[in-house]
């Protein structure tokens, strides 16, 4: 009962109602459970083997704030340009929203982000590390080596960086045709980080002008020679075949081949693909042969198809038998495949083995080689032991004290060129551990997002990302109903008449309104965005929100824990705790 | 200006000329005119208003019990299991003291399933505290949603504004549509007397302990009684403007200056429909006289006793039931007769339930039956084919 009396209805106001405020009354300590503002890892990143924050760069480019988003990117992977044209995204696939209507075009934005920043002429931001004075030697100047040489700027160390060729970007530069990629913007994004402070050392060679005992002086050593070297076909007359690989690299250097009519490419993998692509943009008429079936080949589902859409044959269960006759008239025997046992899960391919069917042989003016790629040459003799996800240790008996990793194509499992920027980044990480005396295993986990392998420079270094959940948000946790169904934006792309007869890039630029419209697609999985649904739905008016700085907390005087906040949080960037007693 | 308009087209017109500033509703055959007119006027801008989309009935009223007390001029609609599942909010509206106008389109409530006229959803509601004001024809609709405004914001209560299901509200009458200047002569802004404001913070409808509950229940009824006074004062301007006045009880004799043997009480259409039999009777020889009872809540006690008290018998017609008990204009009749030391002979008919026709040859029937049966112990049944 009130201990205020009153003596009549007079007294009263017509209906009932405190006769002040009632913020005395903290009705917040009747609460026993706490939500809390706590941002989490999205799916995408996780998959980046480069772990780019891509829900944060996502909303930056949403908000038309290209400039903040493109130095995001690089803080974990400096090609963005390079990632958003050859990337095999498998941001994309992870993507939460491709289970409501269609991935977030991640791949598409990303090369927006970073041609916007090359076209504005943005500045990158300044290494300010502290020069820790020691000199680290990164052999191989491909997306590997020039990963890990920017990391290991940013973390202090002086970075010579070695390559064999006289050009730096490996494969980037030698291997991908520039209807894919081209050089300008390679060159661009490597200069970027040349411009840091990196010493680049052209045309030396590891094990030939590059001797074992100059890199001794070293501090570390970090090996990234790739793999060129390509596998034999191991058939009769073999030598009359062109290294597909070699074929790339003579092309991209202006010593293209006359060509022209019917040839044939060996193989099934993205490089089997570039070779036929570059021979129909030569002139000539390229089909290519692949042993296994059509939904065992290796190349990227996407690459297929833009290899079948310029016209390209692929033929399958059809194993090179022997090759005879001149260079420019040639004969391929071609051997009929079939399936004796079903893809096992682990690779997913069928395996073959020579059918009955007859053999046959064909007329061909040129064949070309793209079976796959053996470590280059040149590396030290020693034992070899994994380091994380990405990298090998180098144990050479002369020089035990020196730390040695390899890393890129000489270890990933797969191939691509994020992951070999991912192993550049866990390679200088790495490097920084080792010479700290910090424990390079310990230290990886804790720079982990997710659970696949993407390491963050940024979480490791005590950046913001630090201050997230390590759990990895999937699209049950979201509160879908706040998002509406919207068309995915596609890179518009050449004719394919402009695509058979030149180099120009296929895929064409988007609008920078496209690009908005397509970044606010993202879910932001796990990360506040201000969307104030906290704060149009709590009951007690307990979320205080600063707009200026995008800031929010709940006040805990009037927060009765009631959690509807973390309930209608779209993207799952609060949790519900129990109240500590 | 006369226009010829449906019913529900009516209550959105009238709806805008009071300027209401926050409509919310939700959907119900036979309502769903009202507003959907409503939500054209907002969105074409002919009407500044708030046209706030909700997911029930109970969230509308919600809704607009939150715009209303912040001192906002507010609306809703509905009809039947609608109203039904605004129950709980009803109360709150009334308890709140907001004088939230609410146009009721009586329909009848399952089951089994039926979408036509009947008054017991809108009865049903009886003791929740709001007014409720039952109309004859399309004109009495449009006028008494400005009537509601101006009656509820004077004392403080919500106020139903209850009529005929396709009867009134899909049929097409010519209708006095009144000037926008002389609406806002007669309703002027609400000026409210309490309400929510950030900056200066109170705690609404908290909880009031026994010490306290019963006065405020007690200020209810004294609004509610205030009302009878207030009323005839405001039709009576209302009359001065627009030349039309609506009692909250009216008599209409058969000869004029006469009594005749039977009083017939009606509510809503039927009263429309009981005039023509009047006259038709009056040929015939047989006079009765009419009585329309316009309010039910609050129910004029007084006015009934003065009308009805000197009847040797009334003839109630009652399109509603209340299920053991009876026709439930009857019932407030009776209780209101009580208190006389003399009390005519009372013929409690339930007709029309679920839209069936009262036609002007089954009141006279029901006339006949009163004037020539001996009383009923209970309820008398007119057009049942039982």
């Amino acid at each position: 009962m009130s201990p205020v009396s009153f003596k009549g209805a007079g007294e009263l106001p017509i209906f009932s109602r405190s006769a002040g405020t009632m913020e005395w009354n903290h009705t917040g300590n009747w609460r026993y459970l706490r939500p809390r503002y706590l941002d989490k890892d999205a799916p995408c990143s996780e998959a980046c083997p480069a772990a780019e924050d891509i829900p944060l760069i996502e909303l930056l480019a949403a908000r038309g704030e290209f400039d903040a988003a493109w130095q995001r990117i690089r803080e974990e992977n400096p090609f963005p340009a390079v990632c958003g044209r050859v990337c095999f995204h498998p941001c994309e696939t992870a993507c939460n929203r491709g289970e409501y209507d269609a991935p977030v075009a991640i791949n598409c934005l990303e090369r927006h982000i970073a041609d916007n920043a090359r076209r504005q002429g943005i500045a990158p931001t300044v290494v300010q590390a502290e020069e820790t004075g020691q000199r680290i030697a990164v052999i191989g100047a491909g997306p590997t080596g020039l990963s890990a040489a920017w990391q290991l700027r940013r973390l202090g160390y002086a970075v010579d960086l070695f390559d064999a060729r006289a050009e730096p970007g490996g494969l980037l530069r030698y291997a991908i045709p520039s209807y894919r990629l081209p050089t300008d913007v390679l060159e661009w994004e490597v200069k970027l980080i040349l411009d840091q402070g990196v010493r680049f050392h052209p045309g030396r060679t590891l094990g030939g002008n590059l001797p074992w005992a100059e890199l001794e002086s070293f501090a570390a050593v970090f090996l990234a020679i790739g793999a060129w070297t390509s596998n034999p076909l191991g058939i009769s007359g073999e030598q009359l075949a062109v290294d597909g690989l070699q074929f790339l690299q003579d092309v991209r250097e202006g010593r293209a081949p006359e060509i022209s009519g019917p040839v044939a490419v060996i193989g099934g993998g993205n490089t089997a693909m570039d070779v036929a692509r570059t021979l129909l943009r030569l002139g000539a008429k390229p089909t290519i042969y692949y042993r296994r079936r059509l939904e065992d080949l290796p190349a990227l589902a996407e690459e297929i198809g833009e290899t079948t859409e310029e016209g390209v044959s692929i033929q399958p269960l059809l194993a090179p038998r022997s090759l005879s006759g001149e260079p420019g008239s040639l004969e391929l025997t071609l051997m009929p495949m079939k399936v004796i046992e079903k893809p096992d899960s682990a690779t997913g391919k069928a395996k073959v083995a020579p059918s009955d069917a007859p053999e046959t042989t064909i007329q061909v003016n040129a064949v070309f080689t793209a079976i796959g790629f053996q470590a280059s040459s040149g590396l030290p003799l020693g034992t070899m032991a994994p380091v994380g996800s990405w990298l090998q240790q180098l144990h050479v008996e002369e020089t035990p004290e020196l730390p040695i990793l390899l890393g890129g194509d000489l270890v990933n499992d797969n191939r691509t060129v994020v992951t070999a920027i991912a192993s550049g980044k866990a390679a200088a990480v790495t490097i920084d551990a080792l010479l700290t005396d910090k424990h390079p295993g310990q230290l990886l986990e804790a720079g982990q997002v997710g659970g696949k392998g993407a390491l963050s420079l940024n979480r490791l270094i005590g950046g913001d990302r630090r201050e997230r959940q390590q759990h990895v948000v999937d699209f049950s946790e979201l509160n879908t109903i706040y998002f509406r169904y919207q068309q995915r934006t596609e890179h518009p792309g050449l004719t394919l008449l402009e695509r058979q007869t030149g180099f120009d890039e296929v895929q064409m630029r988007i609008s920078t309104a496209m690009a908005m419209t397509e970044a606010e697609r993202c879910f932001r999985c796990g990360i506040c965005d201000q969307c104030d649904n906290c704060y149009l739905f709590c009951p007690d008016m307990s979320v205080i929100r600063n707009l200026r700085q995008e800031d929010r907390h709940i006040d805990f005087d009037f927060c009765k824990g009631c959690g509807v906040c973390v309930v209608e949080c779209p993207r799952n960037a609060m949790i519900l705790e129990e109240e500590p007693r | 200006m006369k226009k010829v308009l449906e019913g529900s087209h009516a209550v959105s017109h009238a709806v805008a000329l009071a300027r209401v500033k926050v409509i919310s509703a939700y959907p119900i055959t036979p309502q769903t005119h009202i507003v959907e007119r409503l939500a054209e006027l907002v969105a074409n801008g002919e009407l500044d208003a708030r046209y706030i989309r909700v997911e029930s009935e109970h969230s509308a009223l919600a809704a607009v019990i939150g715009s209303a007390a912040t001192g906002v001029r507010s609306f809703t609609a509905s009809s039947s299991h609608g109203l039904a599942l605004m129950h709980e909010m009803l109360h709150w509206a009334a308890g709140s003291r907001l004088p939230i106008v609410l146009a009721e389109v009586n329909r009848a409530l399952g089951a089994p399933w039926n979408i036509w006229a009947d008054q017991t959803d809108s009865l049903a509601q009886r003791d929740t505290g709001w007014l409720q004001f039952y109309c004859e024809d399309v004109q009495e609709v449009l006028d008494s949603i400005l009537l509601a405004y101006r009656l509820g914001e004077e004392i403080s209560l919500p106020v139903m504004v209850v009529f005929d299901a396709f009867f009134l509200s899909h049929t097409y009458e010519p209708v006095d549509v009144p000037e926008q200047e002389k609406v806002d002569q007669f309703l002027p802004p609400w000026q409210p007397t309490e309400q929510l404001d950030p900056l200066n913070p109170r705690a609404l409808n908290q909880l009031a302990s026994p010490e306290y509950y019963m006065e405020f229940r007690y200020k209810i009824q004294q609004a509610m009684e205030q009302a009878l006074t207030s009323y005839p004062q405001i039709d009576g301007e209302f009359f001065k403007l627009f030349g039309r006045s609506y009692p909250l009880v009216d008599r209409i004799p058969a000869v004029a200056g006469k009594q005749a043997s039977l009083a017939l009480v009606t509510s809503g259409s039927i009263t429309g429909t009981a005039r023509v039999a009047q006259e038709e009777l009056l040929q015939q020889g047989v006079a009765v006289d009419l009585v329309k009872v316009r309010s039910f809540r609050p129910f004029p006690l007084q006015q009934i006793r003065e009308i009805l008290g000197g009847y040797p018998r009334i003839a109630v017609i009652d399109r509603n039931i209340s299920f053991g008990s009876g026709g439930i204009f009857a019932r407030e009749i009776a209780g209101a007769l009580a208190s006389l030391p003399q009390r005519p002979q009372l013929y409690p008919f339930v007709a029309g339930l679920g839209g069936r026709d009262v036609t002007q040859q089954s009141i006279a029937e029901m006339v006949r039956r009163a004037l020539s049966d001996a009383p009923p112990e209970d309820v008398l049944w007119a057009g049942l084919k039982a």
